[in-house]
Protein backbone atom coordinates (compact mmCIF):
# COMPACT_ATOMS: atom_id res chain seq x y z
CA UNK A 1 0.00 0.00 0.00
CA UNK A 2 2.48 2.36 0.75
CA UNK A 3 4.08 2.26 -2.38
CA UNK A 4 0.96 3.13 -4.13
CA UNK A 5 0.46 6.01 -2.27
CA UNK A 6 4.22 7.16 -3.10
CA UNK A 7 2.82 6.22 -6.91
CA UNK A 8 -0.08 8.71 -6.31
CA UNK A 9 1.77 11.39 -4.22
CA UNK A 10 4.46 11.79 -7.28
CA UNK A 11 1.66 11.90 -10.03
CA UNK A 12 0.06 14.63 -8.31
CA UNK A 13 3.03 16.53 -7.81
CA UNK A 14 3.98 16.08 -11.15
CA UNK A 15 0.61 17.44 -11.95
CA UNK A 16 0.14 20.07 -9.66
CA UNK A 17 2.28 23.24 -9.42
CA UNK A 18 1.61 25.74 -6.69
CA UNK A 19 -1.11 24.43 -5.31
CA UNK A 20 -0.04 23.65 -1.76
CA UNK A 21 1.34 27.06 -1.97
CA UNK A 22 -2.59 28.19 -2.75
CA UNK A 23 -3.75 26.52 0.03
CA UNK A 24 -2.24 27.96 2.64
CA UNK A 25 -3.84 31.42 2.39
CA UNK A 26 -7.06 30.15 2.62
CA UNK A 27 -9.03 30.37 5.61
CA UNK A 28 -11.16 27.19 5.85
CA UNK A 29 -14.26 26.71 7.35
CA UNK A 30 -13.40 24.20 10.53
CA UNK A 31 -15.61 22.18 13.14
CA UNK A 32 -15.54 22.71 16.98
CA UNK A 33 -12.84 20.31 17.30
CA UNK A 34 -10.46 21.62 14.95
CA UNK A 35 -10.42 20.04 12.00
CA UNK A 36 -11.87 20.79 8.34
CA UNK A 37 -15.65 21.12 7.87
CA UNK A 38 -16.23 18.74 5.06
CA UNK A 39 -20.12 19.24 5.31
CA UNK A 40 -22.02 20.08 2.34
CA UNK A 41 -23.79 19.07 -1.03
CA UNK A 42 -21.76 18.85 -3.70
CA UNK A 43 -22.67 18.24 -7.22
CA UNK A 44 -20.22 15.90 -9.21
CA UNK A 45 -21.78 16.49 -12.81
CA UNK A 46 -18.77 16.70 -15.02
CA UNK A 47 -17.40 16.33 -18.17
CA UNK A 48 -14.07 14.85 -17.31
CA UNK A 49 -14.48 11.07 -17.64
CA UNK A 50 -12.64 8.55 -15.63
CA UNK A 51 -9.55 7.34 -18.40
CA UNK A 52 -7.90 9.96 -20.56
CA UNK A 53 -9.25 9.56 -24.47
CA UNK A 54 -6.52 8.39 -26.61
CA UNK A 55 -4.55 11.62 -27.59
CA UNK A 56 -5.43 13.76 -25.28
CA UNK A 57 -2.37 15.76 -22.74
CA UNK A 58 -3.34 15.08 -19.37
CA UNK A 59 -4.53 18.57 -18.79
CA UNK A 60 -5.92 20.83 -21.18
CA UNK A 61 -5.66 24.49 -22.07
CA UNK A 62 -8.75 26.85 -20.73
CA UNK A 63 -9.47 27.48 -24.41
CA UNK A 64 -9.81 23.74 -25.52
CA UNK A 65 -11.84 22.96 -22.17
CA UNK A 66 -14.09 26.34 -23.35
CA UNK A 67 -14.58 24.72 -26.51
CA UNK A 68 -15.53 21.53 -25.79
CA UNK A 69 -17.55 23.15 -22.91
CA UNK A 70 -19.36 25.27 -25.75
CA UNK A 71 -20.30 22.08 -28.09
CA UNK A 72 -21.82 20.55 -25.14
CA UNK A 73 -24.23 23.93 -24.29
CA UNK A 74 -24.71 24.01 -28.77
CA UNK A 75 -25.46 19.78 -28.12
CA UNK A 76 -28.27 20.30 -25.98
CA UNK A 77 -29.74 23.25 -27.38
CA UNK A 78 -29.93 21.64 -30.68
CA UNK A 79 -31.74 18.17 -28.77
CA UNK A 80 -33.82 21.05 -27.09
CA UNK A 81 -35.09 22.40 -30.40
CA UNK A 82 -38.42 21.53 -31.46
CA UNK A 83 -39.33 18.65 -34.20
CA UNK A 84 -42.06 17.83 -36.17
CA UNK A 85 -45.48 18.06 -34.41
CA UNK A 86 -46.63 16.08 -36.99
CA UNK A 87 -44.25 13.44 -36.72
CA UNK A 88 -44.86 9.84 -37.75
CA UNK A 89 -44.31 6.72 -35.28
CA UNK A 90 -40.41 6.04 -34.87
CA UNK A 91 -39.50 3.20 -37.39
CA UNK A 92 -40.22 -0.54 -37.07
CA UNK A 93 -37.23 -2.85 -36.28
CA UNK A 94 -35.93 -0.07 -34.00
CA UNK A 95 -34.12 3.89 -34.39
CA UNK A 96 -30.80 2.57 -34.67
CA UNK A 97 -29.56 3.81 -31.42
CA UNK A 98 -27.32 2.12 -29.16
CA UNK A 99 -25.84 1.62 -25.72
CA UNK A 100 -28.55 2.70 -22.35
CA UNK A 101 -31.12 3.73 -25.63
CA UNK A 102 -31.68 0.11 -26.67
CA UNK A 103 -32.76 0.67 -30.35
CA UNK A 104 -35.78 2.47 -28.94
CA UNK A 105 -34.39 6.61 -28.41
CA UNK A 106 -34.37 6.23 -24.61
CA UNK A 107 -36.51 9.76 -23.76
CA UNK A 108 -35.87 13.28 -24.06
CA UNK A 109 -32.72 14.77 -23.19
CA UNK A 110 -34.21 17.88 -20.97
CA UNK A 111 -34.72 14.78 -18.04
CA UNK A 112 -30.75 14.58 -18.15
CA UNK A 113 -27.88 16.59 -16.37
CA UNK A 114 -24.80 15.33 -17.94
CA UNK A 115 -22.49 18.02 -16.58
CA UNK A 116 -21.13 20.91 -18.91
CA UNK A 117 -17.94 21.33 -17.43
CA UNK A 118 -14.14 19.99 -16.78
CA UNK A 119 -13.17 18.95 -13.47
CA UNK A 120 -10.40 21.51 -12.39
CA UNK A 121 -8.00 20.54 -10.02
CA UNK A 122 -5.06 22.37 -8.26
CA UNK A 123 -6.24 24.83 -11.48
CA UNK A 124 -5.78 22.88 -14.02
CA UNK A 125 -8.96 21.51 -16.25
CA UNK A 126 -7.93 17.97 -16.61
CA UNK A 127 -8.64 15.07 -19.17
CA UNK A 128 -9.19 12.07 -16.93
CA UNK A 129 -9.81 11.18 -13.53
CA UNK A 130 -7.22 8.86 -13.61
CA UNK A 131 -3.56 10.39 -12.52
CA UNK A 132 -1.77 6.97 -11.74
CA UNK A 133 -0.87 5.68 -14.17
CA UNK A 134 0.52 8.43 -15.98
CA UNK A 135 -1.12 7.82 -19.05
CA UNK A 136 -4.49 8.33 -17.40
CA UNK A 137 -5.83 4.64 -18.12
CA UNK A 138 -7.11 1.96 -15.43
CA UNK A 139 -3.98 -0.62 -15.45
CA UNK A 140 -4.94 -3.46 -17.22
CA UNK A 141 -6.78 -6.50 -15.91
CA UNK A 142 -4.46 -9.74 -14.23
CA UNK A 143 -5.69 -13.27 -16.41
CA UNK A 144 -7.07 -14.10 -13.15
CA UNK A 145 -9.77 -10.90 -13.58
CA UNK A 146 -9.98 -11.60 -17.05
CA UNK A 147 -10.90 -15.12 -16.46
CA UNK A 148 -13.47 -13.92 -13.82
CA UNK A 149 -14.87 -11.46 -16.29
CA UNK A 150 -15.84 -14.55 -18.74
CA UNK A 151 -17.02 -16.56 -16.24
CA UNK A 152 -19.42 -14.30 -15.48
CA UNK A 153 -20.31 -13.34 -18.40
CA UNK A 154 -21.20 -17.36 -19.66
CA UNK A 155 -23.27 -16.61 -16.43
CA UNK A 156 -24.88 -13.89 -17.55
CA UNK A 157 -25.21 -12.13 -14.03
CA UNK A 158 -24.76 -8.50 -14.45
CA UNK A 159 -24.30 -6.58 -11.17
CA UNK A 160 -23.43 -2.90 -10.06
CA UNK A 161 -21.22 -1.96 -12.52
CA UNK A 162 -22.49 -3.78 -15.60
CA UNK A 163 -25.52 -1.89 -15.86
CA UNK A 164 -26.70 -3.56 -19.64
CA UNK A 165 -25.65 -4.47 -22.79
CA UNK A 166 -23.89 -2.49 -25.23
CA UNK A 167 -26.30 -4.29 -27.75
CA UNK A 168 -28.72 -2.58 -28.54
CA UNK A 169 -31.61 -5.17 -28.38
CA UNK A 170 -31.73 -7.65 -26.03
CA UNK A 171 -29.08 -9.09 -23.28
CA UNK A 172 -28.16 -13.16 -23.64
CA UNK A 173 -30.85 -15.65 -22.71
CA UNK A 174 -30.62 -15.74 -19.16
CA UNK A 175 -30.48 -12.33 -18.15
CA UNK A 176 -34.10 -11.76 -17.80
CA UNK A 177 -34.24 -15.09 -15.78
CA UNK A 178 -35.17 -13.60 -12.54
CA UNK A 179 -34.98 -10.39 -10.65
CA UNK A 180 -31.67 -11.28 -8.80
CA UNK A 181 -29.61 -11.33 -12.36
CA UNK A 182 -30.94 -8.10 -13.08
CA UNK A 183 -28.31 -5.18 -12.42
CA UNK A 184 -28.36 -3.21 -8.78
CA UNK A 185 -29.10 -0.02 -10.65
CA UNK A 186 -32.24 -1.54 -11.82
CA UNK A 187 -33.29 -2.72 -9.06
CA UNK A 188 -33.14 -0.12 -6.99
CA UNK A 189 -30.71 -1.33 -4.63
CA UNK A 190 -27.60 1.07 -5.60
CA UNK A 191 -26.85 3.49 -8.31
CA UNK A 192 -25.62 2.72 -11.42
CA UNK A 193 -21.77 3.59 -12.37
CA UNK A 194 -20.34 3.60 -9.20
CA UNK A 195 -22.50 6.47 -8.20
CA UNK A 196 -22.31 5.44 -4.23
CA UNK A 197 -18.70 4.18 -4.70
CA UNK A 198 -16.04 4.00 -3.08
CA UNK A 199 -14.81 5.00 -5.19
CA UNK A 200 -17.48 7.41 -5.73
CA UNK A 201 -17.73 8.48 -9.36
CA UNK A 202 -19.83 10.33 -11.47
CA UNK A 203 -21.90 8.57 -13.66
CA UNK A 204 -22.49 11.08 -16.55
CA UNK A 205 -26.45 10.93 -16.94
CA UNK A 206 -28.33 12.51 -14.04
CA UNK A 207 -28.59 13.18 -9.93
CA UNK A 208 -24.79 13.02 -9.33
CA UNK A 209 -26.07 15.22 -5.73
CA UNK A 210 -23.75 14.09 -2.70
CA UNK A 211 -24.11 15.52 0.76
CA UNK A 212 -21.68 15.02 3.37
CA UNK A 213 -22.80 15.11 7.06
CA UNK A 214 -20.12 15.05 9.47
CA UNK A 215 -19.68 14.57 13.78
CA UNK A 216 -16.32 13.59 15.35
CA UNK A 217 -17.24 10.03 15.45
CA UNK A 218 -18.61 9.92 11.85
CA UNK A 219 -19.07 11.39 8.78
CA UNK A 220 -21.67 9.86 5.99
CA UNK A 221 -21.50 10.28 2.65
CA UNK A 222 -25.05 10.30 1.28
CA UNK A 223 -25.58 9.50 -2.38
CA UNK A 224 -29.02 10.75 -4.41
CA UNK A 225 -28.91 7.81 -6.41
CA UNK A 226 -29.87 5.53 -5.17
CA UNK A 227 -30.29 6.70 -1.82
CA UNK A 228 -27.56 5.21 -0.40
CA UNK A 229 -25.71 6.55 2.79
CA UNK A 230 -22.30 4.99 3.49
CA UNK A 231 -20.87 5.79 7.47
CA UNK A 232 -17.75 6.10 7.73
CA UNK A 233 -16.33 5.04 11.20
CA UNK A 234 -13.97 7.59 12.23
CA UNK A 235 -10.84 5.89 13.93
CA UNK A 236 -12.29 2.73 14.43
CA UNK A 237 -11.13 -0.59 13.54
CA UNK A 238 -12.07 -2.13 10.84
CA UNK A 239 -14.99 -5.51 10.82
CA UNK A 240 -13.65 -8.17 10.89
CA UNK A 241 -13.47 -10.44 7.39
CA UNK A 242 -16.94 -12.44 7.90
CA UNK A 243 -18.50 -9.44 7.86
CA UNK A 244 -19.03 -7.89 4.17
CA UNK A 245 -20.92 -4.91 3.33
CA UNK A 246 -22.21 -3.42 -0.13
CA UNK A 247 -20.33 -0.78 -0.12
CA UNK A 248 -17.53 -1.99 2.08
CA UNK A 249 -16.70 -1.26 6.00
CA UNK A 250 -14.93 2.32 6.08
CA UNK A 251 -13.07 3.57 8.95
CA UNK A 252 -11.94 7.21 8.64
CA UNK A 253 -9.03 9.57 10.50
CA UNK A 254 -7.23 12.60 9.81
CA UNK A 255 -4.22 13.06 8.27
CA UNK A 256 -3.39 16.43 9.14
CA UNK A 257 -6.27 18.17 7.12
CA UNK A 258 -7.01 15.51 5.40
CA UNK A 259 -9.68 12.93 5.79
CA UNK A 260 -8.35 9.44 4.90
CA UNK A 261 -11.37 6.70 4.34
CA UNK A 262 -10.39 2.97 4.13
CA UNK A 263 -12.80 0.72 2.86
CA UNK A 264 -12.37 -3.01 2.99
CA UNK A 265 -14.89 -6.08 3.56
CA UNK A 266 -16.67 -6.02 0.32
CA UNK A 267 -19.11 -8.40 -0.62
CA UNK A 268 -19.36 -10.65 -3.94
CA UNK A 269 -22.47 -8.79 -4.83
CA UNK A 270 -21.12 -5.53 -5.66
CA UNK A 271 -18.31 -5.03 -7.91
CA UNK A 272 -16.31 -2.29 -9.10
CA UNK A 273 -14.84 -2.99 -12.83
CA UNK A 274 -14.75 -6.55 -11.97
CA UNK A 275 -12.90 -6.32 -8.76
CA UNK A 276 -13.01 -9.10 -6.38
CA UNK A 277 -14.05 -8.84 -2.34
CA UNK A 278 -10.65 -8.15 -1.39
CA UNK A 279 -10.69 -4.52 -3.16
CA UNK A 280 -8.87 -2.02 -0.97
CA UNK A 281 -10.06 1.25 -1.44
CA UNK A 282 -8.24 4.49 -0.07
CA UNK A 283 -9.82 8.11 -0.37
CA UNK A 284 -8.31 10.88 0.61
CA UNK A 285 -11.22 14.24 0.98
CA UNK A 286 -9.58 17.53 1.77
CA UNK A 287 -11.30 21.16 1.47
CA UNK A 288 -10.03 23.53 -1.12
CA UNK A 289 -11.99 26.72 -0.32
CA UNK A 290 -14.94 27.39 0.87
CA UNK A 291 -17.19 25.46 -2.20
CA UNK A 292 -14.54 22.69 -3.10
CA UNK A 293 -12.94 19.48 -1.87
CA UNK A 294 -10.87 17.40 -3.78
CA UNK A 295 -11.51 13.77 -3.85
CA UNK A 296 -8.90 11.29 -4.34
CA UNK A 297 -8.94 7.61 -4.32
CA UNK A 298 -6.67 4.87 -4.53
CA UNK A 299 -7.33 0.97 -5.49
CA UNK A 300 -5.76 -1.55 -4.63
CA UNK A 301 -6.89 -5.13 -5.69
CA UNK A 302 -4.16 -7.48 -6.83
CA UNK A 303 -6.36 -10.21 -8.01
CA UNK A 304 -8.11 -7.55 -10.28
CA UNK A 305 -5.25 -5.73 -11.38
CA UNK A 306 -1.57 -5.66 -12.41
CA UNK A 307 -0.97 -2.88 -10.26
CA UNK A 308 -2.90 -0.14 -7.78
CA UNK A 309 -4.40 2.97 -9.58
CA UNK A 310 -5.28 6.47 -8.04
CA UNK A 311 -7.96 9.06 -9.47
CA UNK A 312 -8.54 12.06 -7.89
CA UNK A 313 -11.01 15.18 -9.10
CA UNK A 314 -13.07 18.11 -7.27
CA UNK A 315 -16.38 18.07 -5.66
CA UNK A 316 -17.79 21.52 -6.12
CA UNK A 317 -19.95 22.59 -3.75
CA UNK A 318 -23.66 23.60 -4.49
CA UNK A 319 -26.80 24.98 -3.26
CA UNK A 320 -29.31 23.32 -4.91
CA UNK A 321 -31.50 20.46 -3.06
CA UNK A 322 -31.09 17.05 -2.54
CA UNK A 323 -34.14 15.06 -3.34
CA UNK A 324 -35.60 11.74 -2.40
CA UNK A 325 -34.87 9.13 -4.90
CA UNK A 326 -37.67 6.50 -3.67
CA UNK A 327 -36.62 4.36 -6.59
CA UNK A 328 -38.83 1.55 -5.52
CA UNK A 329 -42.25 4.16 -5.42
CA UNK A 330 -42.61 3.38 -8.95
CA UNK A 331 -39.96 1.09 -10.57
CA UNK A 332 -42.38 -0.13 -13.05
CA UNK A 333 -39.26 -1.17 -15.54
CA UNK A 334 -38.52 -4.14 -13.59
CA UNK A 335 -42.08 -5.61 -13.89
CA UNK A 336 -42.34 -5.14 -17.84
CA UNK A 337 -38.86 -6.06 -18.38
CA UNK A 338 -39.49 -9.99 -16.62
CA UNK A 339 -42.85 -9.87 -17.95
CA UNK A 340 -41.61 -9.17 -21.26
CA UNK A 341 -39.22 -12.26 -21.18
CA UNK A 342 -41.77 -13.95 -20.04
CA UNK A 343 -44.16 -13.58 -22.87
CA UNK A 344 -41.02 -14.05 -24.91
CA UNK A 345 -40.26 -17.39 -23.92
CA UNK A 346 -43.90 -18.74 -24.14
CA UNK A 347 -44.55 -17.47 -27.64
CA UNK A 348 -41.27 -19.09 -28.30
CA UNK A 349 -42.73 -22.71 -26.21
CA UNK A 350 -45.60 -22.09 -28.62
CA UNK A 351 -43.68 -22.44 -31.79
CA UNK A 352 -42.15 -25.32 -30.74
CA UNK B 1 -0.70 19.90 -36.45
CA UNK B 2 -1.54 21.42 -33.10
CA UNK B 3 -5.30 22.41 -34.39
CA UNK B 4 -5.34 18.89 -36.07
CA UNK B 5 -4.43 17.05 -32.77
CA UNK B 6 -6.73 19.40 -30.93
CA UNK B 7 -9.34 18.71 -33.28
CA UNK B 8 -9.22 14.98 -33.29
CA UNK B 9 -8.81 15.34 -29.55
CA UNK B 10 -12.17 17.64 -29.55
CA UNK B 11 -13.93 14.36 -31.39
CA UNK B 12 -12.31 11.71 -29.40
CA UNK B 13 -13.21 13.48 -25.79
CA UNK B 14 -17.10 14.01 -27.34
CA UNK B 15 -17.22 10.25 -27.93
CA UNK B 16 -15.58 8.90 -25.06
CA UNK B 17 -18.04 10.13 -22.30
CA UNK B 18 -19.73 7.02 -21.03
CA UNK B 19 -23.16 7.02 -20.65
CA UNK B 20 -25.58 4.40 -18.46
CA UNK B 21 -28.47 3.86 -17.67
CA UNK B 22 -30.85 3.60 -15.17
CA UNK B 23 -32.24 0.43 -16.31
CA UNK B 24 -32.42 -1.67 -20.19
CA UNK B 25 -34.48 0.48 -22.51
CA UNK B 26 -34.07 -2.72 -25.20
CA UNK B 27 -35.38 -5.83 -22.57
CA UNK B 28 -38.11 -2.90 -21.48
CA UNK B 29 -39.77 -1.67 -24.82
CA UNK B 30 -39.89 -3.75 -28.29
CA UNK B 31 -38.58 -1.91 -31.30
CA UNK B 32 -40.61 -4.03 -33.25
CA UNK B 33 -44.00 -1.94 -31.92
CA UNK B 34 -43.25 1.88 -32.92
CA UNK B 35 -45.91 3.80 -31.15
CA UNK B 36 -47.41 7.57 -32.32
CA UNK B 37 -49.58 8.66 -29.23
CA UNK B 38 -51.54 11.78 -29.55
CA UNK B 39 -53.84 12.80 -26.74
CA UNK B 40 -54.30 14.57 -23.84
CA UNK B 41 -52.51 14.35 -20.44
CA UNK B 42 -54.86 12.98 -17.41
CA UNK B 43 -52.42 11.90 -14.95
CA UNK B 44 -48.36 12.97 -14.31
CA UNK B 45 -46.86 9.78 -11.67
CA UNK B 46 -43.98 12.15 -10.51
CA UNK B 47 -41.71 9.64 -8.94
CA UNK B 48 -38.75 7.64 -9.04
CA UNK B 49 -36.84 6.07 -10.74
CA UNK B 50 -38.56 7.16 -13.19
CA UNK B 51 -41.61 9.54 -14.13
CA UNK B 52 -44.68 8.34 -15.87
CA UNK B 53 -47.23 10.42 -17.57
CA UNK B 54 -50.53 8.97 -18.52
CA UNK B 55 -52.74 10.21 -21.56
CA UNK B 56 -55.89 9.24 -22.99
CA UNK B 57 -55.81 8.63 -26.99
CA UNK B 58 -59.21 8.60 -28.57
CA UNK B 59 -60.06 5.58 -30.07
CA UNK B 60 -63.19 4.06 -31.66
CA UNK B 61 -62.91 1.18 -29.63
CA UNK B 62 -61.36 2.65 -26.68
CA UNK B 63 -61.89 1.08 -23.17
CA UNK B 64 -62.66 3.84 -21.69
CA UNK B 65 -64.95 7.35 -21.39
CA UNK B 66 -62.47 9.95 -22.65
CA UNK B 67 -62.45 12.78 -19.90
CA UNK B 68 -61.54 15.68 -22.08
CA UNK B 69 -63.39 14.42 -25.46
CA UNK B 70 -66.99 14.40 -24.41
CA UNK B 71 -68.94 11.90 -25.96
CA UNK B 72 -65.97 9.76 -27.32
CA UNK B 73 -64.19 6.19 -26.05
CA UNK B 74 -60.54 6.09 -24.83
CA UNK B 75 -57.81 4.33 -24.36
CA UNK B 76 -55.24 4.90 -21.96
CA UNK B 77 -51.66 4.81 -21.97
CA UNK B 78 -48.35 5.31 -19.94
CA UNK B 79 -45.67 7.00 -21.07
CA UNK B 80 -41.88 6.95 -19.13
CA UNK B 81 -39.77 9.46 -19.09
CA UNK B 82 -36.66 10.33 -16.96
CA UNK B 83 -36.05 10.84 -12.89
CA UNK B 84 -38.24 14.03 -11.88
CA UNK B 85 -35.11 15.11 -9.70
CA UNK B 86 -33.20 16.72 -12.36
CA UNK B 87 -36.28 18.53 -13.48
CA UNK B 88 -36.82 19.51 -9.58
CA UNK B 89 -33.97 21.11 -9.42
CA UNK B 90 -34.43 23.49 -12.09
CA UNK B 91 -37.98 24.67 -11.06
CA UNK B 92 -40.19 21.86 -12.21
CA UNK B 93 -42.85 20.66 -10.23
CA UNK B 94 -45.50 18.30 -11.09
CA UNK B 95 -47.39 21.24 -11.21
CA UNK B 96 -45.93 22.55 -13.72
CA UNK B 97 -47.99 20.54 -16.18
CA UNK B 98 -51.30 20.67 -15.93
CA UNK B 99 -53.90 18.04 -16.60
CA UNK B 100 -55.69 18.29 -19.98
CA UNK B 101 -52.46 19.50 -21.46
CA UNK B 102 -52.22 18.04 -25.32
CA UNK B 103 -49.08 16.05 -25.71
CA UNK B 104 -47.72 13.83 -28.90
CA UNK B 105 -45.58 11.65 -27.89
CA UNK B 106 -43.47 8.76 -29.78
CA UNK B 107 -41.68 5.95 -29.02
CA UNK B 108 -42.11 1.59 -28.49
CA UNK B 109 -44.06 -0.01 -26.65
CA UNK B 110 -43.55 -2.48 -24.05
CA UNK B 111 -42.36 -6.05 -25.00
CA UNK B 112 -45.67 -6.77 -23.25
CA UNK B 113 -48.41 -5.83 -25.75
CA UNK B 114 -51.13 -6.32 -23.42
CA UNK B 115 -49.77 -2.96 -21.59
CA UNK B 116 -50.61 0.15 -22.99
CA UNK B 117 -47.30 1.57 -22.32
CA UNK B 118 -44.20 3.08 -23.76
CA UNK B 119 -41.09 4.58 -23.64
CA UNK B 120 -41.11 8.61 -24.16
CA UNK B 121 -39.15 8.80 -27.15
CA UNK B 122 -40.27 12.49 -27.85
CA UNK B 123 -42.61 13.89 -25.95
CA UNK B 124 -43.84 17.55 -27.66
CA UNK B 125 -46.56 19.59 -27.39
CA UNK B 126 -48.56 19.53 -31.18
CA UNK B 127 -46.87 22.01 -32.61
CA UNK B 128 -43.76 19.96 -31.95
CA UNK B 129 -42.28 22.21 -28.81
CA UNK B 130 -40.17 19.90 -26.24
CA UNK B 131 -41.90 19.72 -22.82
CA UNK B 132 -40.88 21.75 -20.48
CA UNK B 133 -38.75 23.48 -22.99
CA UNK B 134 -41.19 24.29 -25.45
CA UNK B 135 -43.42 27.39 -23.57
CA UNK B 136 -43.00 30.56 -21.75
CA UNK B 137 -43.88 30.09 -18.41
CA UNK B 138 -43.84 26.39 -17.64
CA UNK B 139 -41.03 26.69 -15.40
CA UNK B 140 -38.14 25.41 -17.48
CA UNK B 141 -34.39 26.61 -17.34
CA UNK B 142 -34.53 30.08 -18.23
CA UNK B 143 -31.49 32.01 -20.28
CA UNK B 144 -33.18 35.74 -20.02
CA UNK B 145 -33.41 35.58 -23.63
CA UNK B 146 -37.61 35.55 -22.93
CA UNK B 147 -38.54 38.31 -20.66
CA UNK B 148 -42.42 37.11 -20.29
CA UNK B 149 -41.34 33.92 -18.77
CA UNK B 150 -42.42 33.41 -15.71
CA UNK B 151 -39.96 33.49 -12.34
CA UNK B 152 -37.90 29.98 -11.73
CA UNK B 153 -40.63 27.35 -10.59
CA UNK B 154 -43.61 28.82 -10.97
CA UNK B 155 -45.01 28.00 -14.11
CA UNK B 156 -48.36 26.82 -15.16
CA UNK B 157 -47.40 24.43 -17.78
CA UNK B 158 -48.76 23.26 -20.97
CA UNK B 159 -50.08 25.17 -23.56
Amino acid sequence: MKRSILTALVASLALSGAAAGQMKNTVLPRTADGHPDLTGTYDLAMLTPLERPNGMPAVMSDQDAARLERQVVEQNRALDKAIDGNRAAPPKGGDGSVGPAGNVGGYNNFWLDRGSQYSIVDGQRRTSIVIDPQDGRVPALTPDARQRQAARLAQFRPTSDQTESNDPGLEPAGAYDDPERRPLGERCLLGFGSTSGPPVLPNYFYNNMHQIVQTPDSVMILTEMVHDARVVRMNAKHLPPSIRRWMGDSIGSWEGDTLVVDTTNFTDKTRFRGSTPEMHVVERITRVDAKTLKYRFTIEDPATWTKPWTGEYTWPATNERIYEYACHEGNYAMGNILRGARLREKTQTNQK
Amino acid sequence: MRNLIAIGAVLTMAAAVPVVAHHAFGGEFDPNKPVLLKGKMIKLEWVNPHAWLHIEVPKSDGTQACQFTPNSKCEEWMVEGGTPNTLLRRGITKESLTVGTELVIDGYQARDHSLNRANGRNITYPDGRKLFLGSSGTGAPTDGADPTEAPKGRGRGGQ
